[in-house]
């Protein structure tokens, strides 16, 4: 019986290695992608991680400073309660954006986006794997400055519920509006006219230094038009138990909102836009 | 006369060298326009891109003040909040003139070339806070411009205005340039930003009132440097000022002095781009 092992050994040896084989999800591919995508911020940690959170931080201590008497918002809550997880899901959308776009975009211009296409991944488990890396990245950042500001200033937790839904889809939304950007832009310079042209303007008029409801009738309207508010007024519920929306209005928007993305992003990588010629 | 003079070319000879006198007028003006070229060849993200995000501090705070007696040191919220943005503007711009264009040439590997030029340090250095300086009053011009649609108007002290925009853009893009030096990688020019460059400003009274502070707070504050250059400025622009004014401007002046004397010294000695 031994012989026999150690013939089959040999013959295992000398044979030509074989396809590897795979369900119907390539689950290790995904799984790798995803260990890339974590790999590469954690990397750096200082620069995706503790800066956002040291800013995050920087903007609540000014704005509580500059606005702590001059806002009025929601009945009962106080205005540094209400500002914080505005601030902290400012800094999920952003950093989520900028996981997913900056990995596309560098991949883009170093030319190693071939790896990534070339592997035997569908465009559904490559939507993914980035998508695995931006969120957790978002995820990490948003906790670590809830729990700092926690320990700070010390504010409710409502609706864990609603914190983790809202915190989830909305970055997202942001990884697969990244991914679009990152798959669209041919520069640098395109990306960077994407985030100061489009998500900076779309997070600062959401409704983190405000509440909705106190704005002249046109701007609500304009408001509740852009899919931020319902991210942040959703994030914000969760903590104080106050929104300006509907809580199902804010998940059905965000749900909807993120799926028609990861639709167009599938698009784009079934037919190659931008990335196969 | 021309065919006497000794700098003259002889066909088929070496070419002679230039001559200049004790300034390298040419070289200086010619790494100054290299400098601004960068600088604004993406103008959309250098001019556009901070006219854009201080139209949308005041559009927030805007809307986020309703009552309409919100006041701050005594006026107008936005009144007292518009020399700050158009500080931070200009500051931000200062700092990364130069040390991204240092940064940039280091990764790239063409940074010691530097050090082959036909200029002094002390050329380059000057060189460097020239861009700096000019490409700061252009995006401070074009953020004032933007910001007139929240009120606001005419400096009130025009000269001294110019004064302290220069004074804080070279004061902090002297810093910028010792802290390009210091940075052997984007990682480390990011992190001075973050945690030293933004930290400065914006604790510095650009969005509030040292009045707003503690006592303690306040005299922290005050052994900040940014402040007197956006007290300065918020002084040129609307005449009040929580410093006296000159105490701004010896201050600004004393530490650009300062730092200019430690950029000197360290281009001189070719720190971290000379082994």
């Amino acid at each position: 019986m031994n012989e026999k092992a150690a013939a089959d050994g040999t013959a295992r040896l000398a044979a030509p290695p074989r396809v590897r084989r795979f369900g119907l999800v390539n689950w290790r591919g995904v799984w790798t992608l995803y260990q890339r995508e974590v790999k590469r911020f954690l990397k750096v940690f200082t620069q995706t991680i503790c800066a956002p959170i040291v800013t995050t931080l920087l903007f609540y201590t000014i704005f509580s400073i500059a606005l702590h008497d001059r806002v009025r918002v929601v009945s009962d809550v106080p205005f540094v309660v209400f500002l914080a997880p505005g601030l902290i899901m400012m800094a999920i959308l952003q950093n989520s954006f900028q996981n997913c776009s900056s990995s596309i975009m560098v991949a883009k211009v170093q030319g190693n986006i071939v790896d990534v296409l070339m592997p035997p991944m569908s465009p559904l488990e490559l939507i993914c794997g980035y998508l695995g890396g931006g969120v957790t990245r978002g995820i990490l950042v948003g906790a670590v400055t809830t729990i700092v500001m926690t320990v700070v200033a010390g504010f409710p937790f409502h609706d864990i519920g609603a914190i983790v839904y809202f915190g989830i889809a909305a970055s997202a939304m942001l990884c697969l509006l990244g991914m679009i950007g990152g798959i669209w832009a041919e520069k640098f310079d395109h990306m960077a006219a994407i985030t100061n042209f489009v998500v900076v303007p779309l997070s600062f008029l959401s409704g983190t230094f405000y509440s909705i409801g106190r704005l002249p009738e046109m701007w609500q309207t304009i408001a509740h038009l852009n899919p931020f508010f319902y991210a942040i007024d959703g994030f914000r519920y969760g903590f104080i138990g106050q929104g300006d929306a509907p809580l199902w209005l804010g998940m059905l928007v965000l749900a909807g909102i993120d799926v028609v993305l990861f639709f167009i992003v599938h698009r784009m990588l079934v037919t190659g836009y931008k990335l196969k010629s | 006369m021309s065919t006497d003079a000794p700098h003259e070319p002889i066909l088929g000879g070496a070419p002679s060298a230039r001559r200049f006198g004790a300034v390298n007028w040419r070289g200086l003006a010619t790494f100054y326009l290299r400098e601004m070229q960068r600088g604004f060849k993406i103008w959309k993200i250098t001019l556009a891109a901070p006219a854009i995000r201080a139209l949308l501090f005041a559009s927030v705070f805007g809307l986020a003040i309703d009552r309409p007696d919100a006041t701050m040191a005594g006026m107008p919220f936005l009144e007292f909040l518009v020399p700050g943005l158009i500080a931070v503007a200009a500051l931000e711009r200062a700092f990364e003139s130069s040390s991204f264009s240092i940064v940039y040439d280091k990764t790239e590997g063409i940074f010691a070339d530097l050090s082959m030029l036909p200029l002094t340090p002390g050329e380059i250095v000057l060189g460097y806070a020239a861009a700096t300086v000019s490409g700061s009053l252009m995006v401070a011009a074009v953020v004032w411009a933007a910001l007139l649609v929240f009120g606001g108007g005419l400096p009130h002290a025009p000269l001294a205005l110019l004064f302290f925009i220069s004074a804080g853009s070279l004061m902090v893009g002297l810093f910028s340039q010792i802290s390009g030096l210091w940075s052997r990688k984007w990682d480390y020019i990011i992190s001075v930003q973050t945690f030293i460059f933004m930290p400065f400003v914006f604790l510095s009274g650009v969005f509030f009132s040292l009045g707003e502070l503690s006592d303690s707070a306040r005299d922290v504050a005050r052994f900040n440097p940014v402040f007197y250059v956006v007290d300065g400025i918020r002084f040129a622009l609307t005449g009040y000022g929580e410093a006296d004014p000159y105490l701004a401007a010896a201050v600004s002046l004393g530490v650009v002095v300062l730092l200019w004397v430690a950029a000197y010294r360290l281009f001189a000695i070719g720190y971290r781009f000379k082994s």
